[in-house]
């Protein structure tokens, strides 16, 4: 076990390493460093997009929470494919049209105004730090479970959270964007196979996804918990039915009522507000290959967890008859379930693919966690270095400073949230860590949803906002989620808790509400019309598709070409 | 547009509320969910897709293009063609492919052996015993045929003589040969030939030959509104006002020292409005391309008047793909600038707004401007057909194509406040 | 400014171009582009209505009809299950190309010149 995780750990920290440096752009301009020269292709960028996307929240955690709710766990995978739809229809084509380096900057040129470009850079490094910490936590963790020990004598969680940090920090500072686009694509389509392959083994062994669900409804959901120092099943109660038990293919088993609208809603608005996610936009050549990216994330995004949900139904169907004759497992499981719900998709890849399987799957894992650390303090460096240090610091900087403090950036932030999950590592883990992981990223999506998206939306498609609305619905956005958010920790519990949570069903909302408020008593800033012209014009983009052809009969027609 | 949805989402309100009451208060016990939501959607899809026909009445084929003033003859001549329950070949103009399929369509009908359709050059068709020899191209039989073109009326042949065929074999032995008329112009026969010695009713054939003759008189009647409409086209395609195209020329002329970029862009774009104006060669072109024509049009007077011409343009998506008549809008739009706003100091808006109604199947276009507007008089002077005032021209083109393309199924309306501006509205069905 | 400028070196950096393509520069005006984003806005809702209804209805049902939870469409899964499951997946796709289709349409069609072969501006110049 621990050599063959060892093995491909080594081996895919090589290839990625490998092709980062290989495909290292040559005379990097800031340009170059942070957006790839804006000249990537449309499905190279959907994979790139899905690598930055599919974190290990989504690539064990989606599995685990159906593993563990049933339906209700479905509504993960619902929500994080669903939030590429806002994105299509309000903001990757316009977005890429403005066509700055980040959201700070877009909204900073959009309103002419420092203080909200400063916000917004404010509000951008709270959502990449709380996106962060958990990947780095999720890094530890794995590291813990597979390789068991430390290495130069800290302790194992330590080991992989540094040696994480350390090496896709190395990656970005050496590659830039132009080397993560090529490695997130690639590292998207490994996860993708790896997702495949174990699919098609568990389809191969004759399991039958329709039936299955049918047979798990026979008996109430149930999960091991601790009571009185020993591990016992216990019924999961059923939350829209007082008293009633909850069945895996029927909701209840984790929401109320109102908790499943609040996920979704939480999950749907986050990812037009992920900075991330939202910078590879600014990579497309025009908006329309903007959008079309968008289409094809949409459709790998659907296969991906539609593909996710199934091992998690199978993971749920499966592992108790597996249990017999293999002591490995009965040491992870209680009455043939298992205690870490994010073992889930770990355990089927051992199942049927042995030693070299848990393998695969567990350099799925990583590669998830380091595609997402890797674009987030991309996202962090874009920021600091272009927002921050040549926009307000030293505005006369040269391409060469601005790329070193971009980079001295990712070292920083990285660091940064390094110690955090250091300090942050559970004591008793196992318990806690699906809460942590999961909710934490949930965490990131709802300021990101409450404090960006409503902003950015209304930014591109109502004339009247305004810099000083923009700022008032940034801050109100992200106070009321981190209030929300703070007040469902402490009362912690049932009811109302779902929606402090996942607050942006009320805080998205109230961001909305400040905006139009303070930007009617305010005025949009002057030059409105050559703004629009820019947002939603074409005239950029016609021209460069038409050079673009041009230069491809100019090319293929040469030896006619008459002076 | 929302007078043909609300009806629409009212029938379905009640639709649904009787689908309730039958599957769950009137039965007992009541019907399962699954029932129920299947029988609402299915009531709710025959009243969606039955509703823009109980709108528009029974659906015709085609029949929208013919003018109201012949609808009349057109369909007095259908009923009859109805008793045949087929539809008329000759319809299209006596053609050699058109005169053999009638003459297909009359032998069984009429009872005889043959039939023989000419024009005034020769043979064009002949059918049944006979036609071994009497070929397509023949010259018209001189003792026969020839007789009735030269004007002699309907001929009863009842010789084999007479008859004038030179073949040994023919077995046609009688005849009766009717003249084929547009008007008093004849322009070819209909020959009906048995084998026997009775003579086909005269009567029957004559009655016959004045029907196609009806039919040829439509025919002709359609190619000469064709031709109208086309001269129409032509008319104003060649009609582009000179004054546009020097005023335009004078701005290109002055911004060529000033802003040398945007005269290049303006000359561009005025070679782009004479290009889309010279090569509609169609009577409908989708929305988009005329629009694209109309703000070609408004971008060349925008660098003309300068922020005196505001423009808003209010185009629903699915009107972009819509078929309008060809260079309908643009004249609209032209007298919104030229009569509205140009003698308004402090200038104006000219407002374009398109909108489809899917359920009525109509597509409707208003323009509008806040210009000077027109005292009452005037508008009804534009809008009798009788007086041609310069004003009127571009609307008159416009509307008299609008009825030779609808008929009666579109609506062409001018409002006028003085002081206030003017509106036009334009409802055509949806194509 | 700086926009434009950038356009303008663009043009005069990739300078070589053939006759007949004079007509590079591109360019919108004002109002062409309030009306093709308004149109964009309304389509855009439209679609975003049509998201919201399906997103929100398929947990709503789940409360309000027991068939919706409980039913057995296709071996043993209830329409719930299916639509979280697959249908969702398949309906944002769908979603996503249509609305990506109506918007590259309407640009094409409300926005720039009509799409002439460069033979024919060439040979019309």
């Amino acid at each position: 076990m621990v050599d063959a995780s060892i093995v491909t750990l080594v081996v895919v920290l090589v290839v990625t390493l490998t092709l980062a440096l290989a495909v290292r752009p040559k005379g990097a301009s800031t340009l170059d460093f942070y957006l790839a020269g804006q000249r990537v292709g449309v499905v190279t960028n959907a994979c790139a997009i899905c690598g930055d996307y599919f974190s290990a929240a989504s690539f064990l955690g989606v599995a685990a929470a159906v593993y563990a709710s049933g339906l209700d766990g479905v509504w993960y995978a619902t929500g994080f494919a669903a939030g590429f739809v806002p994105v299509l229809l309000f903001v990757a084509a316009p977005l890429r049209r403005f066509g700055e380096f980040s959201i700070p900057d877009f909204l900073g040129r959009r309103f002419d105004s420092a203080t909200v470009r400063l916000t917004a850079v404010a509000v951008v490094q709270l959502v990449i730090v709380s996106y962060l910490v958990p990947q780095a936590v999720a890094s530890g963790i794995t590291w813990e479970l597979l390789v068991g020990h430390g290495i130069a004598g800290l302790p194992p969680y330590a080991t992989g959270v540094l040696m994480s940090t350390t090496v896709i920090t190395l990656l970005v500072v050496l590659g830039g964007m132009r080397g993560t686009t090529w490695t997130q694509a690639v590292q998207f389509l490994l996860l993708l196979a790896v997702l495949v392959w174990l699919a098609a083994a568990v389809l191969g062994s004759g399991f039958n996804y329709w039936t299955a669900v049918d047979d798990l409804a026979a008996q109430p959901l149930a999960n091991p918990s601790q009571a009185d120092g020993r591990w016992q099943l216990a019924n999961e109660p059923n939350r829209l039915d007082e008293g009633a038990p909850s069945y895996f293919g029927e909701p209840g088993a984790r929401y109320g009522s109102l908790g499943q609208f609040a996920l979704i809603i939480t999950l749907v608005l986050g990812t037009a507000g992920l900075p991330h996610v939202m910078n590879r936009y600014f990579t497309s050549p025009t908006g329309n290959a903007a959008r079309m990216t968008t289409v094809w994330v949409l459709g790998l995004a659907g296969l991906f967890y539609a593909l996710a949900v199934m091992l998690g139904t199978a993971a749920r169907s499966l592992i108790p008859e597996a249990v017999a004759g293999r002591p490995w497992l009965g040491a992870l499981t209680v009455d043939g379930v298992l205690r870490v719900p994010e073992n889930a998709l770990l355990v089927l890849g051992q199942v049927y693919g042995g030693q070299p399987g848990l393998g695969l799957i567990a350099t799925g894992a990583l590669i998830a966690v380091m595609s997402t650390i890797a674009g987030l303090l991309l996202a962090s460096a874009a920021s600091w270095g272009h927002d921050v240090y040549e926009g307000h610091l030293n505005p006369r900087a040269t391409q060469r400073q601005a790329i070193w403090a971009g980079r001295l950036a990712v070292m920083g932030v990285a660091l940064l949230s390094g110690v955090l999950a250091l300090g942050l590592r559970p004591e008793s883990m196992t318990a806690l860590l699906p809460s942590i992981v999961a909710s934490m990223v949930t965490w990131a999506f709802a300021l990101a949803g409450s404090a960006l998206t409503p902003v950015l939306i209304l930014a591109i498609w109502w004339r009247g906002t305004t810099a000083a609305g923009a700022t008032a619905g940034m801050t109100t956005g992200a106070i009321v989620a981190v209030g929300m958010f703070s007040t469902g920790l402490i009362t912690a519990d049932q009811g109302l808790a779902e929606i402090f949570l996942t607050p942006t069903l009320i805080s998205g909302p109230m961001a909305v509400l400040a905006t139009i408020a303070v930007s009617s008593r305010t005025r949009p800033p002057a030059e409105l019309e050559r703004l629009w012209l820019r947002l939603h014009g074409t005239a950029a983009d016609r021209q460069t598709e038409r050079l673009a052809r041009l230069t491809i009969t100019g090319v293929s027609d040469r030896p006619k070409e008459a002076p | 547009m929302s007078s043909g949805s609300l009806p629409l989402a009212g029938a379905l309100a009640v639709a649904w509320g009787a689908v309730y009451l039958v599957t769950q208060v009137v039965t007992e016990p009541a019907l399962g969910v699954g029932t129920t939501v299947l029988a609402g959607v299915g009531l709710t899809l025959l009243l969606t897709l039955a509703y823009p026909s109980a709108l528009r009445g029974p659906r015709s084929t085609r029949s929208g293009q013919r003018p109201p003033g012949r609808r009349g003859v057109a369909s007095r001549s259908r009923h009859t063609i109805a008793a045949v329950g087929r539809p008329m070949p000759l319809r299209s103009g006596l053609t050699a492919e058109a005169a053999m399929r009638t003459a297909r369509l009359l032998r069984p009908l009429l009872g005889c052996d043959a039939v023989a359709i000419t024009d005034r050059e020769g043979v064009l068709a002949f059918v049944g015993p006979g036609s071994d020899h009497h070929n397509v191209g023949d010259p018209p039989q001189p003792r026969t045929s020839a007789r009735v073109l030269a004007g002699a009326g309907t001929l009863v042949v009842r010789s084999r003589r007479t008859l004038g065929c030179a073949a040994p074999g023919c077995p046609l032995r009688t005849a009766v040969v009717a003249p084929l008329a547009i008007g008093k112009r004849i322009i070819g026969t209909l020959t009906v030939y048995r084998v026997d010695d009775n003579p086909p009713s005269r009567d029957v054939v004559e009655g016959m030959a004045g029907i196609l003759s009806l039919h040829l008189e439509l025919a002709e009647l359609d190619r000469e509104r064709k031709l109208a409409v086309d001269a129409k086209l032509g008319a104003l395609r060649a009609q582009i006002n000179p004054h546009f195209l020097f005023n335009t020329l004078n701005t290109i002329a002055s911004k060529a020292r000033t802003d040398p970029e945007e005269a290049r862009q303006l000359l561009l774009r005025l070679s782009d409005f004479f290009r889309y104006a010279v090569r509609q060669d169609g009577h409908f072109a989708e929305f988009g391309q005329e629009y694209f024509f109309v703000r070609t049009y408004l971008s060349l007077e925008q660098a003309r008047y300068g922020d005196r011409l505001r423009v808003r343009y209010d185009v629903d998506p699915r009107v972009l793909t819509a078929h309008v008549p060809v260079l309908a809008i643009q004249p609209l739009v032209e007298n919104a600038v030229k009569h509205g706003l140009a003698n308004k100091v402090e200038g104006g808006t000219v407002t374009l707004k398109a909108r489809v109604d899917p359920l009525t199947r109509t597509t409707s276009i208003r323009v509008s401007d806040d210009g000077v507007g027109m005292p009452p008089d005037l508008l009804k002077k534009i809008t009798s057909e009788a007086v041609s005032t310069p004003e009127g021209i571009g609307l008159r083109n416009v509307s008299e194509r609008l009825d030779t393309l609808f008929g009666e199924r579109y609506h062409f309306d001018i409002r006028s406040k003085e002081g206030e501006g003017t509106s036009v509205d334009l409802r055509i069905p949806l194509g | 400014m700086r926009w434009r400028a950038a356009r303008r070196s663009r043009s005069i950096r990739d300078g070589v171009i053939p006759a007949g393509y004079d007509s590079l520069d591109e360019y919108d005006t004002a109002a062409e582009v309030d009306a093709a984003f308004r149109t964009l806005r309304r389509g855009a809702l439209g679609y975003f209505a049509v998201f919201l209804v399906a997103v929100g209805g398929v947990p709503g049902l789940t409360l309000t009809l027991n068939w919706w939870s409980e039913g057995q469409l296709i071996g043993g899964m209830s329409p719930s299950f299916v639509m979280a499951a697959f249908g969702f997946y398949i309906f944002f796709w769908l979603l996503g190309l249509a609305a990506a289709s109506l918007s590259t349409a309407v640009e094409a069609r409300m926005l720039g010149g009509q799409e002439t072969d460069p033979a024919e501006r060439e040979g019309g110049a």
